[in-house]
């Protein structure tokens, strides 16, 4: 049976804890945020979304040509008008099926054969377009020689390049070095600073404290890399036509991915920020502990299984949504990098990430409880 | 003074067997106290320990060995100990960009007070260290002696039982020193403990109701200065008379087996005297006054802090 009053002072305790933690918030948002030793990771947030920006810009500057050239046929044309067309036909049979063409090249090849006799090859190239994909037919002689398709962009290949930033620069780099930069500072910069007896000489529970700061460094990580995702995802989908991106969106789990994207970023923040937080008050050099860290979870591929679970790209990887295939003839070792060899269910995932936070935030707890401020020699 | 385990008070600040290393550099060693409430002055040379001990007894250092208490509270115990102590460090402990009264209210906040009351008593705080002026300006452009007052007043905000204060008048002007000084003596007043670090001894020997002597990590001596005084045997002890025949008293006092010197002063309306039992030597005058010689004062000359410090630790960095 519990007591009354005691469940009486465990609440007013709580009560007073989470007053405590939202001051604590409060008061580091305020540097988080507005910290100019903090602009670069603004930056690095940013990074993805202007190559996204870039990549929509160079992109639509095709797809424009493109439209325009469909525009200009003598009929419009699907994709699948534009496969039928073989080699070995004839200029009249492709006129037939595709329409005059409405850029055309030609030029006279002048072919020398044995006994030094030249003789004449006309060559025309046609160039045919459905609005997205263009069609590069060679004619030799009135004979269809080459077929040339340049397919258009369309959301579904231009997701696993988007997953492909994500997993290999914003989860791997951008939020990486992110958290490293804000929660390695929650300590550590503070102790440069001299300014952690301010907490220090408050009657606050040093672990309340720390759970305090890990919240306000989480909600400004998330905050930053969360509205950089959804920018990216933004950007990302700039350059499609309405109907392009209402597809995806709405009936190729676009949202569904983009939504995906964001937990893993929020979670990428939750694993990495527990685990800066700790090294914030282990080492005093950031760089040491950084740099172990980056090599971990880029060795994390060719880990035995049991040491692969004290991770966080881990679990990351497994839930990202779009699957990275490896390009033929991509090395064994690269192609294990890339490919997610070992993978976890999202619950197992989530989970697991919680549970390599929630050590790591252990270790923090012990830790702050044993730090000294010695105001002689700090 | 060894405390056994069960004798730790809870109405003192107690030190039991304390040691501090830092590393192999020795902070402060087999310390034994029991801090009474009232003023109580750390003295002793730079890198005596008397920061070391206040960092001790507020648990922003852990001792090497030994236990402390706190009016019966843990120091390992933030959470309780700080509720009951405040703690004005010699170094800036504020964060960037806030204000005299941001930083107040934030520190209130921090320790869990509601707005409402933060407010209030932040601003109680500011006007105890005359500071409502500049409360609304940014710390960073504060004066030394602002920076001072405004972290007396993060010390005193939340009304603590225990005041710990290093170095607390360094950087005020005279009027300043004389407002604080009496700020602290009422806190004492009303049974507060004032722990006061300093290097000003003529000003410990005003404010102070004990002193702790710390030299190269050691207590050399604690308790009321006359107390301490008293204890040291190897100076004689100093007394100033002033009287109308001091040449006579002089020669009745050189019989006594006790007396070491007699110096007659100037003006020839008194004498210093030396002797080695100013007990003896109390009794030997009241015999001599009533022998007709006029005594107008009698008043110890060497049992200020100055002195006693001169005697157990030497000269060395004395402010007088």
């Amino acid at each position: 049976m519990t007591n009354p009053t005691t469940n009486r002072m465990t609440s007013g305790m709580a009560r007073i804890w989470w007053a405590q933690i939202r001051a604590v918030i409060r008061l580091e948002m305020k540097k988080t945020f507005f910290a100019r030793r903090g602009l670069w990771i603004y930056l690095v947030a940013a990074l993805p979304v202007f190559l996204f920006m870039a990549y929509a810009m160079a992109t639509s500057g095709r797809q424009h040509q493109s439209a325009s050239l469909a525009r200009r046929g003598e009929k419009p044309l699907s994709y699948q008008d534009l496969l039928a067309v073989k080699p070995g036909m004839t200029r009249e049979e492709v006129v037939a099926i595709l329409g005059r063409p409405p850029v055309n090249f030609h030029w006279t090849e002048n072919r020398t054969k044995e006994a030094n006799e030249v003789i004449h090859v006309m060559h025309e190239s046609y160039h045919y377009s459905d609005g997205q994909n263009d069609l590069f037919v060679g004619l030799a002689d009135g004979k269809v020689e080459s077929i040339n398709i340049h397919e258009g962009y369309n959301p579904g290949q231009d997701s696993i390049m988007f997953a492909g930033v994500f997993q290999f620069f914003f989860l791997r780099l951008a939020v990486f070095f992110g958290c490293l930069g804000i929660f390695m500072n929650l300590f550590r910069g503070e102790i440069l600073d001299r300014s952690l007896h301010f907490y220090f000489l408050a009657p606050i529970r040093r672990e309340v404290l720390m759970v305090g700061k890990f919240l306000a460094g989480l909600l400004a990580t998330c905050t930053i890399f969360v509205t950089s995702e959804l920018l990216q995802t933004v950007a990302f989908l700039w350059h499609f036509s309405p109907s392009t991106r209402e597809v995806y969106l709405y009936h190729n789990h676009g949202l569904e991915h983009a939504a995906v994207y964001v937990g893993v970023t929020v979670l990428a923040c939750v694993g990495y920020g527990a685990f800066f937080l700790v090294a914030g008050m282990l080492f005093r050099n950031p760089i040491l502990p950084a740099a172990a860290i980056l090599i971990w979870e880029a060795i994390n591929p060719f880990l035995p299984g049991i040491l692969k679970q004290i991770s966080v790209i881990y679990y990351l990887k497994s839930l990202c949504p779009v699957e990275i295939p490896s390009p033929p003839g991509t090395p064994p070792l690269l192609a294990l990098l890339i490919s997610n060899s070992d993978p976890v269910s999202a619950p197992v995932a989530v989970v697991g990430i919680v549970i390599v936070a929630l050590i790591a935030l252990y270790a923090s707890s012990v830790q702050v409880r044993r730090m000294e401020i010695n105001y002689t020699t700090e | 003074m060894n405390f056994p385990a069960n004798a730790l008070g809870n109405d003192r600040i107690v030190f039991e067997d304390v040691s501090k290393f830092y590393g192999e550099i020795l902070g402060v060693n087999r310390v034994n106290l029991s801090i009474p409430p009232g003023i109580t002055s750390l003295v002793g040379p730079n890198g005596s320990g008397k920061t070391t001990l206040m960092n001790l007894m507020t648990g922003l250092v852990r001792p090497t060995r030994g236990r402390i208490e706190v009016l019966g509270y843990q120091t390992n115990d933030p959470e309780h100990l700080f509720a009951i102590l405040g703690y004005s460090t010699q170094f800036d402990a504020f964060p960037k960009g806030l204000t005299g009264f941001q930083f107040l209210y934030s520190y209130l906040r921090v320790s869990g007070r509601n707005p409402h009351t933060a407010e209030q008593m932040a601003w109680r705080a500011i006007e105890r260290v005359n500071l409502v002026e500049a409360s609304q300006r940014n710390i960073a452009g504060y004066s030394k002696g602002m920076r001072q007052r405004i972290r007396l007043a993060q010390a005193l905000a939340h009304d603590p039982k225990v005041l710990v204060l290093d170095e607390p008048l360094n950087g005020l002007d005279p009027l300043a020193r004389s407002e604080m000084i009496a700020l602290f003596r009422a806190a004492a007043t009303q049974g507060c403990y004032v722990i006061i670090s300093s290097h000003i001894l003529h000003e410990v020997d005003v404010i102070s109701d004990q002193v702790i002597l710390l030299s190269n990590g050691y207590v050399v001596a604690e308790g009321q200065i006359a107390t301490v005084r008293g204890e040291i045997q190897e100076h004689p002890t100093q007394i100033l008379i002033r009287c109308t025949r001091p040449r006579e008293l002089a020669a009745k006092m050189l019989e006594d087996e006790h007396t070491i010197e007699v110096t007659i002063h100037k003006d020839e309306k008194g004498l210093l005297l030396k002797t080695r039992d100013a007990d003896g030597f109390y009794l030997a005058l009241n015999r001599m006054a009533l022998n007709g010689i006029d005594i107008e004062s009698i008043a110890p000359a060497d049992d200020d802090v100055l002195s006693v410090y001169e005697y157990l630790i030497g000269n060395e960095e004395v402010v007088r």
